[in-house]
Parts: C-alpha cells; sequence; structure tokens
C-alpha cells in the first residue's frame, strides 16, 4: 500500500516503463514495425467496398477467436482453476449449430441461423456448467475437471457429426466469421462486445474484485461471506459460453464441423494470451487488458511467421518457450531468490509488477 | 481411525449380549470397508462386472474371459500401462503430468527420424528414453525448485513436446527399420490354432517395469517418502523425519519422464509409426487407469498393482466397446464417463473421512 502513497514521486517516463503493460506492448510493437520493416504492405490498411482490409485487419480477425477464449479463460485462471476443455467446447458448440444447420432446409435464413448459434452456444454453457459443477460442487481439481470434458467432449462432438465432417452453406452464417459490420470484420465486432460485456460485468461490480479473492485464499474469501461455490461455478459457465462464441466464430469462415481438429490445442493460445497478459497461472489478479495484447501478440507472431518465411511448424514450440518463460519469471521462488541481492533498495523501485504480485 | 469410526455406529444384536461371530464379522466388515480400501474395491467390482459382462454377451462357446483375452489386452495397452505406472508415482505424490500424451507422440517422431537417418538402434531407443527423463526433469525442476504447481508446470511441458513433436515433423513417418521391426514382432506363442496366446517384447518390459515400481513404492525408502509427500502439507512431515521430500519430488517426475519416453517406445513398437497427433488425451487415460487402479488423486494413498488392474479394465472398456459394434469415439467418452464415477467416488469418501 505505501507504493501507492509514494507514487507521485516516481517520475513519468518510469510510471510508463513500471505499467504492467509496457513489456507485452512493447513487443507486440516490436512484431508489428519488424514485419513492417520486410514487408512494407504489411502497415497500409485501404479500404474496399467501405470495408477495411489490410494485414493488420487481419491480425484484428484472427485475435478474435484466441481472445474469447483467453477471456473465459483468464476469470477461470484468476479464481486459482483451468479450463483445458475450451477447445473441445469449441468443437462441440459447432457441430451443434451446423448439424442443426445441416438437417435444417431453411439454412439461409437468418432466423435458423440465429437458433442454430443460440443452440451451439446453449450447449456450450451446459457444457461449463457441467465442468462448473464438478469444480465448485464436487469439488474435483479443475484440470482433472475440464480434462474429462477435454477429451470425452470431442467424443461428443463425434457423436453430433456422426463421425462426419459436416459441412453447410449458409450465408448468414458464414457473415459471423468473414462478414464485416460497418467496415469492421465481423468476429472483431463480436470479440470487442464480448470483451466490453465482460469488462463491464467483473470491474463495474464486485465480481472481479471476489474473483481474485477467491483466487487468492479460496477459504478466506469464503470465511469472509463471499459465495466462492456460485461464484466459481458461473466462472466455468461463462468460460464455456465464451468458448462456444469462439468456436461459431472459428468454424464461420469454412462451415466445416471438423470435431477431431476443430479448436485442437486452441487452450494452450487461451493460456497463452493470458499470461502475456500479466495474469499469473497461479490464480489471483487478472487483467483483462492485458489478455487482449496478448491476443494481438498470439496472431501477430502467427503472421510475422509467415512474413519471414520461418516454418510454420515452430509456431507452437515458440508458444511453449513463451509459456514456460512467463511461468518462471512469475514464480514466486525465482522473485525470493532475486530479491536478497538488493536488499537495501526502497521498495519504491521494485518494478510494479512485482509490488503487485506482493501485494498479493 | 476408520474403524473406531464405524464401529460404534453398528447396532447392538437384540439381546445385548455381543455374540463373538457377530463381533468378528463386524470388524472384518470395519476393515473391509477401511476408506482407504474403498477406491481399490470399487477397482475389483468395475473388473468383475466388466468379465461378467463380456462373458454373458461374447461368452458363446469359446468363452470370453481367456488366458488369450489376458494376452491381448496386455499386449495392445503395455504402453499404458507402463506410462500409467510412472503416473501412479507422480499422483501419489499429490502432483500429476499432464506432458506424458505429447512425450509418447515426440518420443515415436524421433525413433522415425533417426532411424532411417542411420543412427544405430540401441543408441535411438537410449536417447528415446532419456527424452522422456529429460521433460520429467525440466518438469520436477519447475515444481520443486521454482515452486509451480505441477499441472502448470507439466502442461508447460506438455506443450513444449507437442511444439517440439510439430518441428519433427507434422506427417505420420512409418518406421520401417529392420532391427526395430523384429524387435517388435519377436514374441513367444502358446497354446495352439485359434487360442494362441503371446508374449512379446513390450509385455515383458511392461511387466518388469511394473515389478520395478512395485519394488521401489513399497520396498524401500524412497516408496516411503512418495507416499508421505501426498498427505498434503508440502513434504514437512517427511523432511521432518529425516527423508528427503525435495529431491523425491523431482525424481517421481523423472521417473514419470522415463516411463513416458518407455511407453513411447513401446507405442511405436505397436504402431510401427510417428505421428505429432498420437497421444492427444493419452494422459488422461493414464490418469484414468491410476485413478480406476484405486489411488487416491489428491495423493497420499495409492497402489501400483491398482494400477495394473486399472489397465486392464480400460483395456476391457475398449474390448466391449469394439464388441458392440460402437465407434471407437465411444471410448473416450466411457473412459471420461468412467474416471468421472471414480473421482466422485473418492471425493465421497474422503467428504465422510472428514466427518
Amino acid at each position: 500500500m505505501s507504493d501507492v502513497r509514494r507514487a507521485p514521486a516516481v517520475p513519468a517516463w518510469r510510471k510508463v516503463t513500471q505499467h504492467r503493460l509496457f513489456w507485452p506492448v512493447v513487443a507486440l510493437v516490436v512484431l508489428i514495425v519488424a514485419c513492417g520493416i520486410k514487408n512494407p504492405t504489411f502497415l497500409s490498411v485501404e479500404i474496399r467496398d467501405g470495408h477495411l482490409f489490410g494485414q493488420l485487419i487481419d491480425i484484428a480477425r484472427f485475435s478474435a477467436t484466441p481472445l474469447l477464449l483467453a477471456l473465459g479463460m483468464a476469470l477461470v485462471i484468476a479464481t486459482g482453476g483451468i479450463d483445458l476443455s475450451v477447445g473441445a467446447v469449441m468443437a462441440i458448440s459447432l457441430a451443434v449449430s451446423l448439424t442443426y444447420l445441416d438437417g435444417n432446409p431453411n439454412a439461409d435464413s437468418a432466423g435458423t441461423v440465429v437458433v442454430a448459434v443460440l443452440l451451439g452456444i446453449v450447449v456450450a454453457l451446459v457444457a461449463g456448467a457441467f465442468n462448473g459443477f464438478l469444480v465448485s460442487v464436487l469439488g474435483v481439481q479443475p484440470f482433472i475437471a475440464t480434462m474429462i470434458l477435454m477429451v470425452a467432449g470431442r467424443g461428443v462432438a463425434m457423436l453430433i457429426t456422426q463421425g462426419q465432417i459436416t459441412t453447410v452453406t449458409s450465408a448468414p452464417f458464414k457473415y459471423l466469421g468473414s462478414g464485416f459490420v460497418l467496415g469492421i470484420p465481423t468476429p472483431v465486432v463480436i470479440a470487442a462486445v464480448m470483451f466490453v460485456a465482460v469488462a463491464i460485468l467483473v470491474r463495474r461490480t464486485a465480481l472481479g474484485m471476489l474473483l481474485e479473492s477467491i483466487g487468492i485464499n479460496r477459504e478466506a474469501s469464503r470465511l469472509a461471506g463471499v459465495q466462492s461455490r456460485n461464484i466459481t461455478w458461473f466462472v466455468y459457465v461463462l468460460a464455456g459460453m465464451l468458448a462456444g462464441i469462439a468456436g461459431i466464430v472459428y468454424g464461420a469462415p469454412t462451415m466445416a464441423a471438423d470435431a477431431n481438429n476443430i479448436g485442437l490445442m486452441k487452450e494452450m493460445d487461451a493460456i497463452m494470451c493470458v499470461v502475456l497478459g500479466g495474469t499469473a497461472l497461479a490464480g489471483g489478479k487478472f487483467y483483462l487488458g492485458g489478455t487482449v495484447v496478448g491476443a494481438l501478440i498470439l496472431s501477430t507472431i502467427e503472421r510475422a511467421v509467415v512474413i519471414f518465411h520461418i516454418p510454420s511448424q515452430i509456431t507452437p514450440l515458440f508458444k511453449a518457450v513463451v509459456i514456460i518463460a512467463v511461468c518462471i519469471a512469475q514464480s514466486p521462488r525465482l522473485r525470493e531468490y532475486l530479491k536478497p541481492r538488493r536488499p537495501q533498495r526502497p521498495r519504491s523501485i521494485v518494478p510494479a509488477a512485482l509490488a503487485v504480485k506482493e501485494a498479493v | 481411525m476408520s474403524a473406531t469410526l464405524t464401529a460404534p455406529q453398528t447396532p447392538r444384536s437384540d439381546d445385548g449380549r455381543r455374540r463373538p461371530t457377530a463381533g468378528t464379522a463386524r470388524r472384518t466388515l470395519a476393515r473391509f470397508l477401511r476408506p482407504e480400501l474403498l477406491p481399490i474395491a470399487g477397482t475389483l467390482l468395475t473388473l468383475v462386472i466388466m468379465l461378467v459382462l463380456g462373458e454373458s454377451r461374447y461368452g458363446g462357446e469359446r468363452g470370453f474371459v481367456s488366458v488369450k483375452l489376458f494376452s491381448n489386452l496386455l499386449q495392445d495397452n503395455a504402453y499404458l500401462l507402463v506410462l500409467a505406472i510412472g503416473m501412479t508415482f507422480v499422483i501419489i505424490t499429490g502432483g500429476i503430468d499432464l506432458s506424458v500424451g505429447a512425450v509418447v507422440a515426440l518420443v515415436g517422431l524421433v525413433i522415425a527420424t533417426l532411424l532411417p537417418a542411420g543412427v544405430p538402434l540401441p543408441l535411438v531407443l537410449v536417447i528415446s528414453v532419456l527424452i522422456g527423463s529429460t521433460f520429467g526433469l525440466l518438469i520436477g525442476v519447475l515444481v520443486q525448485y521454482f515452486a509451480i504447481q505441477p499441472f502448470i508446470a507439466s502442461l508447460a511441458a506438455m506443450f513444449l513436446a507437442r511444439g517440439l513433436a510439430n518441428v519433427v515433423s507434422v506427417q505420420s513417418l512409418a518406421i520401417t527399420d529392420e532391427g526395430f521391426s523384429s524387435m517388435a514382432s519377436w514374441s513367444l506363442k502358446f497354446g495352439e490354432g485359434r487360442d494362441i496366446s503371446k508374449i512379446n517384447l513390450s509385455m515383458i518390459i511392461a511387466v518388469a517395469v511394473l515389478a520395478l515400481a512395485f519394488y521401489l513404492l513399497h520396498y524401500t525408502r524412497f516408496g516411503r517418502t512418495v507416499y508421505g509427500l501426498g498427505v498434503g502439507d508440502d513434504g514437512n512431515a517427511v523432511e521432518l523425519m529425516g527423508l528427503r521430500a525435495g529431491r523425491t519430488r523431482l525424481w517421481v517426475y523423472v521417473i514419470s519422464g522415463t516411463c513416458a519416453g518407455i511407453a513411447g517406445i513401446l507405442f511405436a513398437f505397436y504402431t510401427k509409426s510417428g505421428y505429432n497427433l498420437t497421444g492427444i488425451g493419452m494422459e488422461l487415460d493414464a490418469i484414468a487407469a491410476v485413478v480406476i487402479g484405486g489411488t487416491i488423486l489428491t495423493g497420499g494413498a495409492g497402489y501400483v498393482l491398482g494400477t495394473g488392474v486399472g489397465v486392464v479394465v480400460y483395456g476391457l472398456i475398449q474390448v466391449l466397446i469394439a464388441r458392440e459394434g460402437l465407434d471407437s469415439w465411444w471410448t473416450k467418452v466411457f473412459i471420461g464417463v468412467v474416471l468421472l464415477a471414480f473421482v466422485i467416488l473418492q471425493r465421497a469418501i474422503a467428504a465422510r473421512k472428514k466427518k
């Protein structure tokens, strides 16, 4: 707390560098500038037929799916849990939506598509509720509870599509993935709307703080009167719903429900966005704004790999190395180990991120 | 402790006198109902139910339960047995290793890449096992020295192994090396005609690993420490007893990783190929086998032989689903359901214990 009172004494430039989003944003800018130097057309955004086009717009578009997943994941991680089932839930919701459209003669009417999307989201909600029930009511460890759905969920998606790759043609459904709203790609709009909604939900109410209190000390928060069971359950439901939306947005451009491959390893993307945004995997404080930066970094990396002609198979390895590095950097032991080296330093010089972690 | 819990609740016999036979029966019952034995009772019950189910549905004149059945089960699931044995060590300490499936995939690809490159077979096998050990060591260091939660550390290792596997190849590579194929197909045959049953190298290795694990867990100081770590006090009690908590925690992950490396070889024997998408969900299969085998998911109690039974139950589920003519993805759903049932059973027992 003393850090907060002393804050005005910190020079302005240090305030910027101490901001917890400083390094993620620097990474993002460096990536974009590097791509721009390598390929000058990278930075150009043009308007064609009233729609925005350009590589940067593509990056925003591809960030939508990981961001939707990561929003839910960030909240789940804040409570000290994890949701490994997001990829499978994507597959399930897409399978449900497309199977409904497939069997419907009016697949091209907007009303049918709305029903199909709602069906997919509802099933995803149910999947999230199942996870939440296991974690909050039965007290199963989150990684086991959600892993059951991660594996069995693909089986369920297979059952829905009957082992086929269900493909349909439906213009309104495709619009969700590759259309534009006021010139902005639909997925970006959907992700932005969900981001604002979630941000208002957790930051304009006490919910976010309660989530963090559960993640920091579940028992203490319960004793303090926080309804940790209901809140934990709610968070998994929300993560399930967001994963369902992500599945539909992700699958809409191709409109093919491939139960085996949709959302495969997407939990890794979601976790990476969350940790890049400064949220500790151990739970507690979470940062939704950071998660957005994380999602942008993720899709910029994927694009940079193409621009720099790096074999794209390396991307998952790179993501894994980043996650491990961030985990180690966040680990309490490492910080304990580094601390005694400069015992005389006043606390105000300890980087802000560190101070926040200590407050936790 | 459990005996004191159950005994007073049992009502006395009507006439108020304690009949010796009733007392013995009660004590036997109380003994049987010891909370730590309930999961293993569940394991055996599941096994018997599945065998009876199989016998009644597919028994016919040749019988369902036979030496051949068990020979086939072990042959098909040798790799899983080895994985599950390593996982048992980790779970008993209260940890988890989510990286094993990815390590199996990586090892398969490394074998498929190194053998055509002219690397001698023994060296390839050693490298394969060491890859597993290295991943185990990485997880162990993250858990022990950086105090990262096991599921996060092993999840990161899983991503790393999948990432490396992607770099090796995104194609499915066939393993055509002669020496490797002859090792994979070598077997001792018993019986005649349709009742022929085999013992192959994978089975021998798996059983050897099981025997070694049994010895390690139940007859060594290391094994005691493994159980002691699982009581949930961060190894304090174990430390106070003069056992090496930290070193042991590191070693269980190395053991699990090494087992994953061996399992990778066995899986390559089985499929004769390497592919970066194999083993997705295999960690869940291994965890399921361990949990079905009566090891408590939160640590502290478990039996490596139970894990063996768990693997047999897993194999039986697969066999029954295949015999029912259901598609193979039903296996995933069923395994999920069975794992869930056992986890819930364990939670119920834990809740009863607390009271």
